[in-house]
């Protein structure tokens, strides 16, 4: 006979005393380890509980599973003295044994084929919605034109802060930056070929069509697209968004116009600036690394680009602010459900709004190359 | 129910004083919790229930005073308090189940951190404590696909998942219909004599607090504090202050209205 406090183990027969408890389930295994081979020699087993008021499921579910394990391999166990917690209790545990089986994932090719379809399916779906979606906040900014007063002008403020202001030194720095590098790498090629006088051309052009309004597009989508998405998403989690609604507020032109008069207000002059230091970090390598004088950049420059060239990028700006309020407050919208939704609808407002701000800017370059002098072939 | 001879306290409260940043919302707060019995938290909105609550579970730091669960300060180490919560259930109002998990995966979390059970035997105590609240047809259901008392009632089998010594109820029956909420109590009621569970539950339910309460606290928010402790039908035939009469005497003015009614 021996034992660990309260198992005993004598004759063919287990003992529980006193009330095995869910944190003992440790010395429980130590003690079934230390005689699974008498156990197993003398071919059978009864627990006795005749000693034991209860059991904390997890330890029963120990015991449970040590004699699944005697009975397959062919040892008879039994039961004595259980009270009717502990007998329900295995009955219970014998009931759902099969059942807790977990399901077998199983993965086909055609499992695969079917899914990218009906991705690609719900994505054009999701396009249809949005433009959908684009036109009710247009029919509805349509609407503020005619009547300016009835705009939220208050929260138009708070989202230029917010979306605007807010973003000034990130829009700032990170143009700057690129700036810098394009003009050294691109000036050092030049030079190969001594046509490194050119190099504030290239960093105009480039600037200005392209690299100014696409990284502020970015930057805003990054920033205010995602918390648009989230702040919306939320107030729909919490019934705020059918409270408004209830109430005869009309949601395009509550929630999402004041965020898209704001970006419109914003954009322009984020790109601008945007501009204007892309264009001097340009100006920075030139004269840092490739004996380029500011002032020898600056009328290169001036030969180079024409008015409509920021001009063009400003006007481009406004397109990327109707995309990114769109598509952050359609994303937000959408969420049902709780937290994991607000996140997964924040994620895709930002992967959605940079990749129809890229599809609007190559369509729009279509358009530039036929307006800008000097430019169509 | 609570055997007399027993009144060894689970958890104690003495001297807390806290509140929300500089807001004091309690004060000279002494409690008891004995083992096995069910003890109703209430009073009206606003007098620190939830804050009494969060004093409890361990959420908050009392500013001043203690909170002992079998005797030690769940506050002496990081460690007490770890190990009092694997002795501790706790369902919150709205069964705070994660949505990005069937309501078996919600169940099986606890036992996930808490125990190195195989994969299969955690399924089947889920599946156990899920077939304890009546939902075990549920199991591979997502908390949004099920009712609001469904969720609570899965929420109340996770808590019960490692067989807590303590189940703490924060408004089991905000926000259900009578015999959705007597089916919890009879839930509770039941856990309680069988398992010899205690319970704390917060409620301003006066039904379940006659149902299933063995002693009463109630507070009050001008008092900071604690002003009656008692049965619920002690608190209601025979207490002197006009507070704790109000509270209780909520059934009196519709008894009023009905005898109006009558004439």
């Amino acid at each position: 006979m021996t034992d660990s406090g309260k198992l005993v183990y004598s004759g063919f027969t287990l003992s529980i005393h006193g009330v095995l408890e869910g944190m003992e389930i440790d010395s429980i295994r130590d003690f079934l380890d230390e005689h699974r081979r008498s156990i197993y020699d003398s071919g059978r087993l009864t627990l006795d509980f005749s000693d034991s008021p209860g059991i904390d499921t997890v330890p029963a579910v120990v015991l449970y599973g040590f004699c699944r394990e005697l009975s397959r391999a062919g040892l008879r166990v039994s039961r004595q003295g259980a009270s009717d917690v502990i007998e329900k209790l295995f009955e219970t545990l014998d009931e759902f044994d099969s059942s807790a089986e977990p399901l077998k994932e199983r993965f086909s090719v055609r499992d695969h084929f079917e899914h990218l379809g009906s991705d690609v399916y719900e994505f054009g779906q999701t396009l249809s919605e949005l433009v959908h979606f684009m036109g009710e906040t247009l029919s509805a900014f349509g609407e503020l034109v005619l009547h300016p007063l009835k705009v939220r002008w208050s929260m138009v403020l708070y989202y230029m802060e917010e979306s605007g202001y807010k973003a000034i030194p990130i829009v700032a720095i990170l143009p700057w930056l690129l700036g810098v590098v394009l003009g050294y790498q691109a000036g050092y090629q030049m030079r190969v070929f001594g046509a490194e006088t050119f190099m504030p051309a290239l960093i105009g052009y480039s600037i200005t069509w392209e690299i100014g309004p696409m990284l502020a597009a970015v930057l805003v989508a990054g920033r205010s697209g995602s918390a648009y998405a989230a702040e919306i998403g939320t107030m729909q989690v919490r019934d705020e968004v059918d409270a408004l609604r209830v109430m005869g507020f009309d949601i395009f032109s509550y929630l999402v116009t004041p965020k898209m008069i704001a970006l419109f207000c914003v954009m322009p002059f984020l790109v601008l600036l945007a501009n204007l230091t892309g264009i001097f970090g340009g100006l920075l390598a030139g004269s840092l690394f490739l004996d380029l004088t500011p002032g020898t950049f600056i009328s290169e420059l001036g030969k180079a680009l024409i008015p409509l060239d920021i001009v063009w990028g400003m006007l481009k700006s406004i397109v990327y602010a109707v995309i990114i309020a769109n598509v952050g407050s359609y994303m937000g919208m959408k969420v049902r459900g709780g937290a994991a939704a607000v996140g997964k609808a924040t994620t895709s407002a930002v992967v959605l709004s940079i990749f129809m701000v890229i599809i609007a800017d190559a369509l729009l370059s279509l358009l530039f190359i036929h307006i800008r002098p000097g430019l169509s072939m | 129910m609570v055997q007399e001879t027993d009144v060894r306290p689970v958890l104690k409260v003495e001297e807390l004083e806290g509140g929300w940043d500089d807001l004091l919302v309690l004060k000279d707060v002494n409690l008891e919790v004995r083992k096995g019995e069910v003890l109703a938290i209430v009073g009206k909105s606003g007098c620190g229930k939830s804050t009494l609550m969060h004093y409890l579970l361990g959420l908050l730091k009392p500013w001043n005073g203690k909170v002992l669960f079998n005797g030690s300060d769940i506050w002496s180490s990081p460690e007490s308090l770890q190990n009092a919560r694997k002795k501790w259930g706790v369902t919150f109002q709205s069964g705070a189940l994660l949505g990005n998990l069937t309501l078996l995966e919600n169940v099986m979390l606890p036992l996930k951190e808490y125990t190195d059970l195989s994969e299969h035997d955690m399924r089947i105590v889920a599946y156990s404590k899920l077939d304890t609240v009546g939902l075990s047809d549920f199991a591979d259901s997502n908390p949004l696909e099920v009712s609001g008392g469904m969720q609570k009632r899965a929420g109340l089998a996770r808590a019960m998942a490692l067989d807590p010594e303590l189940l703490f109820f924060d408004e089991p029956s905000a926000g259900l219909d009578p015999v959705t909420s007597g089916t919890l109590d009879d839930l509770i009621i039941t856990i309680n004599s069988t398992l010899g569970t205690t319970v704390v539950i917060v409620t301003h339910e006066l039904a379940s607090i006659f149902a299933i309460s063995d002693r009463v606290v109630m507070l009050d928010p001008d008092e900071h504090g604690i002003i009656a402790v008692g049965t619920a039908a002690e608190l209601r035939d025979s207490s002197s202050d006009d507070r704790v009469r109000l509270f209780f005497g909520r059934n009196l003015a519709a008894k009023k209205r009905s005898d109006r009614k009558c004439r």
